[in-house]
Protein backbone atom coordinates (compact mmCIF):
# COMPACT_ATOMS: atom_id res chain seq x y z
CA UNK A 1 0.00 0.00 0.00
CA UNK A 2 1.95 3.37 -1.03
CA UNK A 3 0.82 6.34 0.95
CA UNK A 4 1.56 9.75 0.89
CA UNK A 5 3.52 10.63 3.88
CA UNK A 6 5.03 13.96 3.66
CA UNK A 7 4.95 17.18 1.68
CA UNK A 8 7.07 19.88 0.75
CA UNK A 9 6.60 23.05 -0.76
CA UNK A 10 8.31 26.17 -1.77
CA UNK A 11 7.25 29.28 -2.41
CA UNK A 12 9.54 32.60 -3.96
CA UNK A 13 9.63 35.25 -1.22
CA UNK A 14 9.36 37.95 -3.97
CA UNK A 15 5.55 38.86 -3.99
CA UNK A 16 3.71 40.78 -6.44
CA UNK A 17 0.77 42.67 -5.07
CA UNK A 18 -2.21 43.06 -6.93
CA UNK A 19 -3.42 45.74 -5.06
CA UNK A 20 -0.95 47.91 -6.82
CA UNK A 21 -2.58 47.20 -10.42
CA UNK A 22 -6.18 47.97 -9.02
CA UNK A 23 -6.18 51.12 -11.46
CA UNK A 24 -4.64 49.49 -14.51
CA UNK A 25 -7.12 46.58 -14.35
CA UNK A 26 -9.92 48.85 -13.61
CA UNK A 27 -10.85 46.65 -10.61
CA UNK A 28 -11.31 47.18 -6.77
CA UNK A 29 -10.05 45.40 -4.08
CA UNK A 30 -13.39 43.66 -3.33
CA UNK A 31 -12.87 41.73 -6.50
CA UNK A 32 -9.46 40.82 -5.95
CA UNK A 33 -10.16 39.27 -2.55
CA UNK A 34 -13.29 38.07 -2.74
CA UNK A 35 -13.88 36.66 -6.65
CA UNK A 36 -10.02 36.10 -7.85
CA UNK A 37 -8.82 35.17 -4.41
CA UNK A 38 -5.41 36.64 -5.04
CA UNK A 39 -4.21 39.84 -3.22
CA UNK A 40 -0.47 38.95 -3.64
CA UNK A 41 1.44 37.05 -6.01
CA UNK A 42 4.30 34.81 -5.59
CA UNK A 43 6.93 35.65 -8.37
CA UNK A 44 10.53 33.56 -8.72
CA UNK A 45 13.79 35.32 -9.95
CA UNK A 46 13.82 35.60 -13.74
CA UNK A 47 16.92 33.11 -13.64
CA UNK A 48 15.29 30.58 -11.81
CA UNK A 49 13.74 27.57 -13.39
CA UNK A 50 11.25 24.79 -12.37
CA UNK A 51 13.68 22.75 -11.02
CA UNK A 52 15.29 25.13 -8.37
CA UNK A 53 11.76 25.59 -7.05
CA UNK A 54 11.78 21.62 -7.22
CA UNK A 55 15.25 21.30 -5.32
CA UNK A 56 13.66 24.11 -2.70
CA UNK A 57 10.84 22.20 -2.05
CA UNK A 58 12.78 19.44 -1.67
CA UNK A 59 14.80 21.05 1.44
CA UNK A 60 11.34 21.60 3.26
CA UNK A 61 10.49 18.57 2.59
CA UNK A 62 13.43 17.02 4.81
CA UNK A 63 13.23 19.43 7.25
CA UNK A 64 10.22 17.76 7.98
CA UNK A 65 11.43 14.36 7.59
CA UNK A 66 14.27 12.60 7.10
CA UNK A 67 15.11 10.68 4.48
CA UNK A 68 17.66 8.51 3.05
CA UNK A 69 18.23 9.67 -0.60
CA UNK A 70 19.92 6.46 -1.60
CA UNK A 71 16.75 4.50 -1.20
CA UNK A 72 14.82 6.98 -3.78
CA UNK A 73 12.80 4.77 -6.38
CA UNK A 74 11.64 7.38 -8.55
CA UNK A 75 11.49 11.23 -9.03
CA UNK A 76 8.52 11.99 -11.00
CA UNK A 77 8.22 15.96 -11.72
CA UNK A 78 4.76 17.10 -13.33
CA UNK A 79 5.61 20.47 -14.93
CA UNK A 80 4.72 22.27 -18.74
CA UNK A 81 6.89 24.45 -18.19
CA UNK A 82 10.16 22.74 -18.12
CA UNK A 83 13.66 24.10 -17.44
CA UNK A 84 14.52 22.96 -21.16
CA UNK A 85 12.45 20.61 -23.82
CA UNK A 86 14.86 18.55 -23.37
CA UNK A 87 15.85 16.89 -21.58
CA UNK A 88 13.35 16.44 -19.05
CA UNK A 89 13.15 18.43 -15.85
CA UNK A 90 12.83 15.24 -13.35
CA UNK A 91 16.87 14.70 -14.67
CA UNK A 92 17.91 18.05 -13.84
CA UNK A 93 16.50 17.42 -10.29
CA UNK A 94 17.76 14.01 -9.79
CA UNK A 95 21.42 15.37 -10.78
CA UNK A 96 21.20 18.17 -8.47
CA UNK A 97 19.56 15.87 -5.40
CA UNK A 98 21.93 13.33 -6.29
CA UNK A 99 19.87 10.61 -6.50
CA UNK A 100 20.64 7.05 -7.03
CA UNK A 101 21.51 5.76 -10.56
CA UNK A 102 18.64 3.09 -9.70
CA UNK A 103 16.22 6.14 -9.51
CA UNK A 104 13.57 6.30 -12.31
CA UNK A 105 13.03 9.70 -14.01
CA UNK A 106 10.26 10.99 -16.06
CA UNK A 107 8.33 14.01 -16.67
CA UNK A 108 4.21 14.43 -16.70
CA UNK A 109 3.29 17.05 -18.99
CA UNK A 110 0.02 18.29 -17.17
CA UNK A 111 -1.58 21.70 -15.56
CA UNK A 112 -3.74 22.04 -12.80
CA UNK A 113 -4.99 18.22 -12.96
CA UNK A 114 -1.54 17.03 -13.06
CA UNK A 115 -1.33 16.69 -9.59
CA UNK A 116 -4.08 14.19 -9.22
CA UNK A 117 -3.08 12.40 -12.47
CA UNK A 118 0.37 12.34 -11.17
CA UNK A 119 -0.67 10.70 -7.92
CA UNK A 120 -2.83 7.70 -9.44
CA UNK A 121 0.55 7.39 -12.03
CA UNK A 122 3.33 7.44 -9.62
CA UNK A 123 1.67 5.15 -6.94
CA UNK A 124 0.53 2.42 -9.95
CA UNK A 125 4.22 2.66 -11.08
CA UNK A 126 5.48 1.79 -7.77
CA UNK A 127 3.04 -0.75 -7.00
CA UNK A 128 3.79 -2.65 -10.27
CA UNK A 129 7.53 -2.27 -9.82
CA UNK A 130 7.59 -2.88 -6.18
CA UNK A 131 9.31 0.22 -5.35
CA UNK A 132 8.75 2.05 -1.46
CA UNK A 133 9.68 5.43 -2.01
CA UNK A 134 8.67 7.95 -4.80
CA UNK A 135 9.29 11.68 -4.96
CA UNK A 136 6.29 13.60 -6.95
CA UNK A 137 7.31 16.96 -7.86
CA UNK A 138 4.87 20.04 -9.34
CA UNK A 139 6.32 23.24 -10.28
CA UNK A 140 4.85 25.23 -13.50
CA UNK A 141 6.26 28.37 -13.11
CA UNK A 142 4.21 30.52 -14.75
CA UNK A 143 5.57 33.82 -14.04
CA UNK A 144 7.63 32.89 -17.75
CA UNK A 145 4.86 32.87 -19.55
CA UNK A 146 2.36 35.48 -18.32
CA UNK A 147 1.60 39.18 -20.64
CA UNK A 148 1.63 41.64 -17.81
CA UNK A 149 -0.99 43.39 -19.46
CA UNK A 150 -3.34 40.83 -19.68
CA UNK A 151 -6.43 41.14 -17.52
CA UNK A 152 -7.57 37.51 -18.37
CA UNK A 153 -4.44 35.96 -16.43
CA UNK A 154 -1.76 38.84 -14.80
CA UNK A 155 -3.91 38.76 -11.65
CA UNK A 156 -4.26 35.21 -10.71
CA UNK A 157 -1.47 32.96 -11.00
CA UNK A 158 1.59 32.84 -8.87
CA UNK A 159 5.16 30.92 -8.64
CA UNK A 160 5.81 27.58 -6.32
CA UNK A 161 6.39 23.78 -6.26
CA UNK A 162 6.19 20.98 -3.86
CA UNK A 163 6.90 17.81 -3.77
CA UNK A 164 4.93 15.06 -2.50
CA UNK A 165 7.00 11.75 -0.36
CA UNK A 166 5.02 8.34 -1.28
CA UNK A 167 6.01 5.29 0.96
CA UNK A 168 5.42 1.80 0.95
CA UNK A 169 3.13 0.47 4.01
CA UNK A 170 3.89 3.93 6.04
CA UNK A 171 0.92 5.80 8.24
CA UNK A 172 -0.35 8.27 5.70
CA UNK A 173 -3.36 9.40 3.01
CA UNK A 174 -3.82 6.33 0.28
CA UNK A 175 -6.34 6.62 -2.63
CA UNK A 176 -9.93 4.94 -2.50
CA UNK A 177 -9.94 6.10 -6.25
CA UNK A 178 -10.00 8.16 -9.05
CA UNK A 179 -12.23 9.99 -11.97
CA UNK A 180 -10.20 11.24 -14.33
CA UNK A 181 -12.27 13.09 -17.95
CA UNK A 182 -10.74 15.71 -20.82
CA UNK A 183 -12.59 18.07 -23.19
CA UNK A 184 -9.52 18.16 -25.68
CA UNK A 185 -11.80 20.00 -28.16
CA UNK A 186 -11.65 22.82 -25.66
CA UNK A 187 -7.70 23.03 -25.87
CA UNK A 188 -7.81 26.58 -27.31
CA UNK A 189 -9.40 28.09 -24.50
CA UNK A 190 -6.09 28.18 -22.11
CA UNK A 191 -2.89 27.78 -24.38
CA UNK A 192 0.65 29.17 -24.34
CA UNK A 193 1.50 30.65 -27.68
CA UNK A 194 4.65 32.67 -26.88
CA UNK A 195 2.33 34.44 -23.71
CA UNK A 196 -0.18 32.26 -21.95
CA UNK A 197 -4.12 32.61 -23.27
CA UNK A 198 -7.11 32.28 -21.38
CA UNK A 199 -10.88 32.46 -22.13
CA UNK A 200 -12.26 33.10 -18.59
CA UNK A 201 -15.73 32.30 -19.70
CA UNK A 202 -14.87 29.10 -21.32
CA UNK A 203 -12.45 27.74 -18.96
CA UNK A 204 -15.09 29.09 -15.90
CA UNK A 205 -18.14 26.84 -17.77
CA UNK A 206 -15.98 23.88 -18.32
CA UNK A 207 -14.89 23.98 -14.91
CA UNK A 208 -18.66 24.85 -13.15
CA UNK A 209 -19.43 21.98 -15.43
CA UNK A 210 -17.44 19.05 -15.24
CA UNK A 211 -16.09 19.03 -11.75
CA UNK A 212 -19.33 18.42 -9.86
CA UNK A 213 -20.40 16.52 -12.20
CA UNK A 214 -16.71 13.99 -11.77
CA UNK A 215 -16.46 14.50 -7.84
CA UNK A 216 -20.87 13.18 -7.48
CA UNK A 217 -19.43 9.93 -9.84
CA UNK A 218 -16.14 9.35 -8.13
CA UNK A 219 -18.67 9.89 -4.48
CA UNK A 220 -21.19 7.15 -6.33
CA UNK A 221 -18.53 4.84 -7.35
CA UNK A 222 -17.18 4.46 -4.09
CA UNK A 223 -20.52 4.65 -2.38
CA UNK A 224 -20.06 7.51 -0.40
CA UNK A 225 -21.71 10.54 0.57
CA UNK A 226 -20.42 13.76 0.10
CA UNK A 227 -21.11 13.93 4.48
CA UNK A 228 -18.49 11.14 5.02
CA UNK A 229 -15.75 13.41 3.47
CA UNK A 230 -13.91 15.87 5.92
CA UNK A 231 -12.39 18.33 3.59
CA UNK A 232 -12.30 19.14 0.71
CA UNK A 233 -8.93 20.55 -1.97
CA UNK A 234 -10.18 21.66 -4.61
CA UNK A 235 -7.87 23.76 -7.32
CA UNK A 236 -7.33 26.67 -6.65
CA UNK A 237 -8.46 28.38 -9.54
CA UNK A 238 -10.05 31.91 -8.20
CA UNK A 239 -12.08 32.33 -5.68
CA UNK A 240 -15.09 32.70 -7.53
CA UNK A 241 -14.67 28.98 -9.08
CA UNK A 242 -14.25 27.25 -5.59
CA UNK A 243 -16.89 28.92 -4.40
CA UNK A 244 -19.31 28.36 -7.67
CA UNK A 245 -18.24 24.30 -7.06
CA UNK A 246 -19.08 24.42 -3.57
CA UNK A 247 -22.40 25.86 -4.07
CA UNK A 248 -23.22 23.30 -7.11
CA UNK A 249 -22.45 20.62 -4.99
CA UNK A 250 -24.19 21.66 -2.03
CA UNK A 251 -21.03 21.32 -0.28
CA UNK A 252 -20.58 22.88 3.65
CA UNK A 253 -18.33 25.83 3.10
CA UNK A 254 -16.54 25.13 6.25
CA UNK A 255 -15.46 22.10 4.67
CA UNK A 256 -13.97 23.54 1.45
CA UNK A 257 -9.80 24.70 2.04
CA UNK A 258 -9.49 28.26 0.33
CA UNK A 259 -6.58 29.67 0.53
CA UNK A 260 -4.07 31.30 -2.14
CA UNK A 261 -4.63 35.13 -1.16
CA UNK A 262 -0.77 35.13 -0.48
CA UNK A 263 0.83 33.44 -3.28
CA UNK A 264 -1.69 32.95 -6.59
CA UNK A 265 -3.07 29.87 -8.16
CA UNK A 266 0.43 27.83 -8.55
CA UNK A 267 -1.16 25.28 -11.15
CA UNK A 268 0.13 21.76 -10.30
CA UNK A 269 1.17 22.91 -7.21
CA UNK A 270 -2.31 24.22 -5.69
CA UNK A 271 -3.68 21.13 -4.06
CA UNK A 272 -0.40 19.90 -2.34
CA UNK A 273 0.37 23.46 -1.10
CA UNK A 274 -2.48 23.60 0.64
CA UNK A 275 -2.17 19.49 1.56
CA UNK A 276 1.76 20.47 3.02
CA UNK A 277 0.12 22.31 5.76
CA UNK A 278 -2.40 20.33 6.63
CA UNK A 279 -1.30 16.88 6.33
CA UNK A 280 0.26 16.50 10.10
CA UNK A 281 -3.03 16.81 11.34
CA UNK A 282 -4.95 14.34 9.53
CA UNK A 283 -6.36 11.76 11.80
CA UNK A 284 -6.90 8.24 10.74
CA UNK A 285 -10.28 7.20 9.24
CA UNK A 286 -11.14 10.91 7.95
CA UNK A 287 -11.33 11.09 4.28
CA UNK A 288 -10.21 13.92 1.73
CA UNK A 289 -12.07 14.85 -1.72
CA UNK A 290 -9.45 16.29 -4.16
CA UNK A 291 -10.10 17.59 -7.44
CA UNK A 292 -7.67 19.55 -10.53
CA UNK A 293 -8.94 20.72 -13.35
CA UNK A 294 -7.92 23.07 -15.97
CA UNK A 295 -5.63 22.83 -18.97
CA UNK A 296 -6.69 20.44 -21.57
CA UNK A 297 -9.13 21.03 -20.93
CA UNK A 298 -8.50 18.35 -18.38
CA UNK A 299 -10.09 17.07 -15.03
CA UNK A 300 -9.06 14.69 -12.21
CA UNK A 301 -10.66 13.89 -9.17
CA UNK A 302 -9.48 11.50 -5.81
CA UNK A 303 -11.09 10.47 -2.69
CA UNK A 304 -8.57 10.32 0.40
CA UNK A 305 -8.02 8.48 3.69
CA UNK A 306 -5.78 8.77 5.87
CA UNK A 307 -4.04 4.96 6.64
CA UNK B 1 -41.08 24.70 -27.15
CA UNK B 2 -43.27 26.52 -24.82
CA UNK B 3 -42.25 30.14 -24.54
CA UNK B 4 -39.57 30.90 -21.65
CA UNK B 5 -41.10 33.32 -19.26
CA UNK B 6 -39.20 36.35 -17.49
CA UNK B 7 -39.81 34.27 -13.85
CA UNK B 8 -38.26 31.43 -15.42
CA UNK B 9 -35.08 33.65 -16.33
CA UNK B 10 -35.21 35.26 -12.69
CA UNK B 11 -35.85 31.83 -11.09
CA UNK B 12 -32.41 30.35 -12.98
CA UNK B 13 -30.48 33.66 -11.78
CA UNK B 14 -31.81 33.06 -8.24
CA UNK B 15 -30.98 29.07 -7.64
CA UNK B 16 -27.27 30.27 -8.84
CA UNK B 17 -26.88 32.54 -5.96
CA UNK B 18 -25.90 35.07 -8.09
CA UNK B 19 -27.70 38.13 -6.32
CA UNK B 20 -29.20 39.01 -2.92
CA UNK B 21 -32.74 39.62 -4.45
CA UNK B 22 -33.88 38.91 -7.60
CA UNK B 23 -36.93 41.68 -7.10
CA UNK B 24 -34.45 44.31 -7.07
CA UNK B 25 -33.81 43.86 -10.90
CA UNK B 26 -34.20 46.07 -12.97
CA UNK B 27 -35.15 44.50 -16.44
CA UNK B 28 -34.08 46.76 -18.65
CA UNK B 29 -30.77 48.29 -16.77
CA UNK B 30 -27.61 46.04 -17.64
CA UNK B 31 -26.93 43.60 -14.61
CA UNK B 32 -23.32 44.68 -14.63
CA UNK B 33 -24.56 48.01 -13.30
CA UNK B 34 -26.63 46.38 -10.81
CA UNK B 35 -24.13 44.73 -9.00
CA UNK B 36 -23.00 41.88 -10.92
CA UNK B 37 -19.46 41.76 -11.77
CA UNK B 38 -17.98 39.99 -14.72
CA UNK B 39 -17.76 36.94 -13.43
CA UNK B 40 -21.40 36.70 -12.03
CA UNK B 41 -22.15 37.61 -15.26
CA UNK B 42 -20.38 34.86 -16.61
CA UNK B 43 -22.17 32.74 -13.68
CA UNK B 44 -25.32 34.12 -15.30
CA UNK B 45 -24.78 32.96 -18.81
CA UNK B 46 -23.87 29.46 -17.75
CA UNK B 47 -26.89 28.74 -15.93
CA UNK B 48 -28.91 29.92 -18.63
CA UNK B 49 -27.31 28.19 -21.22
CA UNK B 50 -27.68 25.22 -18.84
CA UNK B 51 -31.33 25.86 -17.88
CA UNK B 52 -32.17 25.88 -21.20
CA UNK B 53 -30.41 23.62 -22.98
CA UNK B 54 -28.45 26.72 -25.33
CA UNK B 55 -24.59 27.84 -26.10
CA UNK B 56 -24.60 31.26 -26.32
CA UNK B 57 -21.24 32.21 -28.21
CA UNK B 58 -18.84 34.69 -26.83
CA UNK B 59 -19.90 36.96 -30.17
CA UNK B 60 -23.60 36.93 -28.54
CA UNK B 61 -22.54 38.03 -25.05
CA UNK B 62 -22.28 41.98 -26.08
CA UNK B 63 -26.39 41.84 -27.20
CA UNK B 64 -26.76 40.14 -23.74
CA UNK B 65 -26.76 42.88 -21.01
CA UNK B 66 -30.20 43.04 -19.33
CA UNK B 67 -32.83 40.52 -18.27
CA UNK B 68 -34.74 41.59 -21.20
CA UNK B 69 -31.94 40.92 -23.98
CA UNK B 70 -32.00 37.64 -22.30
CA UNK B 71 -35.16 36.43 -22.31
CA UNK B 72 -35.86 37.86 -26.58
CA UNK B 73 -32.24 36.03 -27.04
CA UNK B 74 -33.64 32.51 -25.29
CA UNK B 75 -36.75 32.55 -26.86
CA UNK B 76 -35.31 33.12 -30.17
CA UNK B 77 -32.56 29.93 -29.42
CA UNK B 78 -34.65 27.14 -27.84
Amino acid sequence: MIAITTIGKYLPENRVSNLDLLEKFETDELFIRDKIGVVQRAQKAPEEKASDLCIKAFENLLSKKSLDKSTVDCCIVVTQNPDFNIPHTSAIVHGALDLPESCACFDISLGCSGYVYGLSIVTAFMEANAFKTGLLFTADPYSDIIDPEDKNTALIFGDGATVTLLEENQPGLVALGYDFGSKGAGYKNLVNEGKLYMNGRAVFNFSAGVVPKSIEKLLQKLNLEKTEIDQWYLHQGSKYIVDTITQRLSLEPEKVVFNMYDYGNSISSSIPMLLSEDLSNFKQGQKFGVSGFGVGLSWASAIFEMK
Amino acid sequence: MATVTVEQILETIEKAKLVQDINTLDHSKPLTEQGIDSLDFSGVLFNIEEAFGIEIPDDDIDGLQTINDILVYVNNKV
